[in-house]
């Protein structure tokens, strides 16, 4: 079983550079912490406190927004989670 | 009723299939609010502005800077300090005299912004910070006017075309506040979002082609790469949740 978490450009300092990491879970929750297991540096990136992510974290499981409960989504083998930042500028 | 120089002036676009002379000549009778006259305004009113929407009604609080310059190209060096809306109308009425241009020095609050869109066809989102977009959003919502949202930092941008009661508002993608920040941008990345809610307000005006509703569209200028995604109605969004589908 693997899904694809592709990884926002500013948060690939954190990946080695990489563009997408292979996570093992059965929900979205579950594939961000193994996310985690393998670039500590994400937890920060991501989360502002256990089970909570920052408010400019958006979750989209297979090019749909995931939210709300995004961590709780269940997922299957293939599917693919993107992890994108909020913008504000105009 | 368009007048020969009119005809003359949108003479590309009015042999455009889906657009025409009726088209045209909807366009001519529309009244469209822009919330901003910064870097996503710019492109937008100067776009709605060559493309002939009757009305623009350009909304903001702002005096321009030098350090505008590199994105908000409705502001030239002879223009800091002075009123954004001066500044952007003069450019405007000098590309299409024929287009009225109604410049509202105002900061956008919950109290004035349903006033400040009276009468509106659409309002365009050009803000540069999200409080400010909830606020238009939930207006939009109530007075059930079409809202065209636009976002970008750096090379990155993103557009959602909001039709109130009917597609995914941006209350459904809401997930808390966020620290305001000063962000980084170049000025061509507004210019290719401003550029696609000029095209989605035009569309939408004219009821042609497939709107970006429930459609969140990414640019990632560094890539090269549009993305897209789906963003479905949230039934407990605070903004349109009560409204009938």
């Amino acid at each position: 079983m693997s899904i694809k978490i592709h990884i926002h450009a500013t948060h690939r300092r954190f990946t080695n550079g990489q563009e997408a990491v292979a996570v093992e879970g059965n929900t979205v929750g579950e594939c961000l912490n193994h996310l985690i297991q393998q670039y500590p540096g994400m937890e920060k990136a991501i989360f502002s406190k256990k089970d909570k992510l920052h408010n400019v974290i958006e979750v989209y499981l297979n090019h749909a927004s995931a939210h709300p409960n995004e961590l709780a989504k269940p997922v299957k083998d293939g599917d693919e989670i993107h992890l994108i930042v909020m913008l504000a500028g105009g | 009723m368009l007048t020969p120089d009119e005809l003359n002036r949108y003479d590309r676009q009015i042999m455009i299939e889906e657009i025409g002379l009726e088209g045209q000549e909807k366009l001519k009778k529309a009244r469209v609010a822009v919330a901003g006259a910064g870097g996503l305004g710019s492109p937008i009113a100067l776009y709605l502005t060559a493309a002939g929407i009757g009305t623009i009604r350009l909304i903001d609080h702002d005096r321009v800077s030098l350090s505008n310059l590199n994105r908000q190209i409705l502001h030239h060096e002879e223009d800091v300090g002075g009123k954004k809306v001066n500044s952007a109308r003069t450019k405007l009425k000098n590309l299409n005299r024929r287009v009225e241009i109604e410049a509202i020095d105002q900061t956008i609050t919950e109290t004035n912004i349903c006033q400040l869109v009276e009468g509106c066809d659409a309002i365009v989102d050009a803000m540069d910070n999200l409080p400010t977009r909830y606020v238009l959003n939930r207006c939009a919502i109530e007075k059930k006017i079409p809202f065209f949202h636009g976002a970008v930092r750096g090379f990155e941008g993103r557009a959602m075309t909001i039709l109130p009661g009917k597609s995914a508002c941006l209350g459904c993608l809401y997930r808390g506040p966020i620290a305001e920040e000063k962000f980084p941008v170049i000025g061509v990345t507004p210019a290719v979002i401003g550029s696609i809610q000029a095209t989605e307000v035009i569309k939408y005006l004219l009821g042609i082609g497939q709107l970006l509703t429930n459609r969140l569209l990414m640019y990632d200028g560094l890539e090269a790469l549009f993305t897209e995604f789906t963003v479905n109605r949230n039934p407990d969004c605070e903004h349109c949740g009560s409204l009938a589908g």
